[in-house]
């Protein structure tokens, strides 16, 4: 007859079936309940969002919006909140793509749900090609983001996009890009991105136009290098990011809210205001799911805590 | 300055529909279609020379566009006053060219991608091989999504395209697009990615374990970074050890908050691990691009 289990042996073969219904429950059910976590943002945030209002009224931000619905629980909300932050300093934006030809339409869908978030609290829309622009998805990485930094007005010269209620018509009539001659024109680029696209970025247009990345939470060790060395303005790094820059929205940085109190403190940096909106607003993906991932961290850190606990057990022999 | 809307036009730039530009991309159709002729009724012995001497000039053009002087503040209609001036006015006015060029290359391995596709699956549905149902699938899947896209795309290029960024003003076509993409394609997209979520903590409950030193250490520093992602805990702890340095900013034993130990490890260890490890890997890349621009690397007989 098979001896029993000992309970070090039992801490260590938890089913598979039992780990994957504890990591369902953990991050479903943070969903149907916002939590407004405590936090304090992380500084690469901070110097993001500082740099984004820094950009000077008038200039345009080219956007190289390289996710797809793949990474959306970070991507999406790191490029929603980019969107709302240019539209709430009331910024020309154009959004173009070299990782993955689903981006373009992916990102549209993205401005057109913050356009709806505006209309129902009574604020302007941004329209397209007045306001910002979709440009296409460009096949070759390399080449065109190193044809952006070398003339950028033949590289999106071909592309096109419409006004409502007009033919489409070259980008290069539009007044978002009206004042850009040359990439040190702009005001900012951002890539929000999940895939190599930021390397290729800093190799081919540091320098010429200030940087700043959005990027998965896998990918910020091989980021975090650029900001470190000071080629990249501002870095927003997963979902905690995105909770960062959630949270400066609301509370600024150094900036005294409209109840007196200064929530985000930070040397390093000057006075940022937030935004003083109804809150229904700010539930972006980053407050959203955040919680979500605290559960799933959580549990991953017991989880190992608990398997080695049953190998330093088992190796002593108790029961 | 440019003007407004206005382009610099030169050889490489000419405007889209004008006779020149039209001139220019049928002699290219004629000549690439000629060169691709030729080579395919080349000897081996005859192609090998021609691929190397391509390859070679599309490196160099590239290695000069780094290497050579640029030309800085340049105005439209400025003539080159030396022969390295007039090299770098070239380079700089060829680069959108260039770039397009290999786009319209990348563009054509797609094209290459569904050729291959065709191939091997509507051989595999006409002799009814096993699983040939995934393989029609697959087709139909493919042109359904290909045709519904290229509708949805017509229908958004006349002067009401625009329009349909609100979604009251969508057509039946618009509505088949949004179920194909995004009701379909890109939430299967995020599905496929949960599932790592799975398989890290099977993995990690199974296999990280402090069997030895180094997996100690690894351990630990994997602990400490993965609590302070959690806003709640660093938060709670930094104000606890604020707490216990007292009125002063500077105390010690503020190095040890959470949020402190995760930057340290970040910025001192992550970034410099980081960096060596790309310093090699450039170097590997270097290597290797050398290899293949001088067509050093043994690829076969072609």
């Amino acid at each position: 007859m098979k001896n029993p289990a000992t309970f070090a042996e039992k801490l260590q073969t938890c089913p598979k079936w039992a780990l994957y219904l504890l990591l369902i429950t953990v991050t479903s059910l943070p969903l149907w309940v916002p939590l407004n976590v405590p936090n304090k943002p992380k500084q690469d945030a901070m110097d993001f969002y500082e740099a984004i209002w820094k950009i000077p009224e008038g200039k345009t931000v080219l956007i190289a919006s390289d996710w797809t619905k793949s990474t959306r629980g970070e991507s999406e909300g790191s490029f929603s909140a980019l969107v709302r932050i240019l539209m709430r300093r009331n910024l020309k934006f154009a959004v173009y793509s070299t990782g993955d030809p689903q981006a373009p339409e992916v990102a549209r869908n993205v401005v057109a749900k913050v356009n709806r978030e505006r209309r129902a609290a009574g604020e302007r829309e941004y329209k397209r090609f007045e306001d910002w622009l979709s440009l296409p998805f460009f096949a070759n990485s390399e080449g065109t983001t190193g044809g952006i930094g070398n003339n950028i007005r033949a590289i999106l010269g071909n592309a096109k996009d419409a006004a409502e209620g007009q033919a489409p018509a070259s980008v290069l009539n539009s007044p978002v890009l009206k004042d850009v001659q040359k990439v040190q024109d702009l005001g900012l680029l951002v890539n929000v991105t999940a895939s190599k696209t930021a390397d290729i970025i800093v190799e081919r247009l540091y320098g010429k136009v200030p940087l700043a990345f959005m990027v998965t939470g896998v990918m910020v060790p091989e980021t975090s290098n650029y900001y470190a060395s000071g080629q990249i303005k501002g870095l927003v790094g997963g979902l905690k990011g995105v909770y960062d820059l959630e949270q400066l929205m609301q509370y600024g940085i150094n900036w005294q809210g409209p109840d007196g109190k200064t929530m985000v403190k930070s040397d390093r940096n000057g006075e940022v205001p937030g935004f003083a909106v109804d809150k229904k607003f700010l539930i972006g993906n980053g407050t959203m799911y955040y919680p979500a991932l605290h559960g799933a961290v959580t549990l991953l850190i017991l989880a190992v805590v608990v398997g080695n606990i049953g190998m330093f057990l088992g190796r002593k022999g108790g029961k | 300055m440019i003007p407004f809307a206005q382009i610099r036009t030169d050889f490489w730039t000419d405007l889209p529909g004008s006779s020149s530009a039209n001139l220019k991309i049928i002699v290219g159709l004629l000549v690439g279609i000629g060169v691709i002729f030729a080579l395919l009724r080349m000897s081996t012995q005859f192609r090998r020379p021609l691929i190397v001497g391509s390859t070679f000039i599309a490196g160099l053009y590239y290695i000069l566009l780094w290497l050579w002087p640029k030309p800085i503040d340049r105005d439209p209609g400025e003539v080159a006053t030396n022969p390295v001036e007039g090299l770098g006015f070239w380079l700089e006015d060829a680069n959108p060219a260039v770039s397009q060029v290999r786009n319209i290359i990348a563009a054509f391995l797609i094209g290459l991608g569904v050729y291959s596709l065709l191939r091997i699956h509507v051989g595999k549905i006409a002799k009814q091989q096993k699983d040939w149902g995934f393989s029609l699938v697959l087709l139909v899947s493919m042109f359904g999504m290909a045709g519904v896209g290229f509708a949805d795309w017509a229908s958004r290029q006349g002067p009401e395209g625009a329009k349909l960024d609100n979604q009251a003003n969508w057509g039946a076509i618009n509505y088949v697009q949004d179920f194909l993409f995004d009701g379909l394609l890109q939430q299967m997209d995020a599905a496929m990615f949960s599932l790592i979520a799975f398989y890290i903590l099977s993995a990690a409950y199974r296999a990280f374990r402090a069997r030895s030193v180094e997996a100690t250490i690894l351990l630990g520093t994997a602990m400490i970074l993965m609590l302070s992602l959690l806003g709640g805990i660093s938060y709670l702890s930094d104000q606890a050890i604020e707490k216990m340095g007292g009125t002063d900013p500077n105390a010690f034993i503020n190095n040890f908050r959470l949020t402190e130990l995760a930057g340290w490890i970040q910025n001192s260890v992550q970034v410099a691990s980081i960096r060596g490890l790309q310093f090699g890997i450039g170097i590997g890349l270097l290597a290797l691009a050398l290899r293949l621009w001088l067509s050093l690397e043994k690829m076969g007989n072609a």
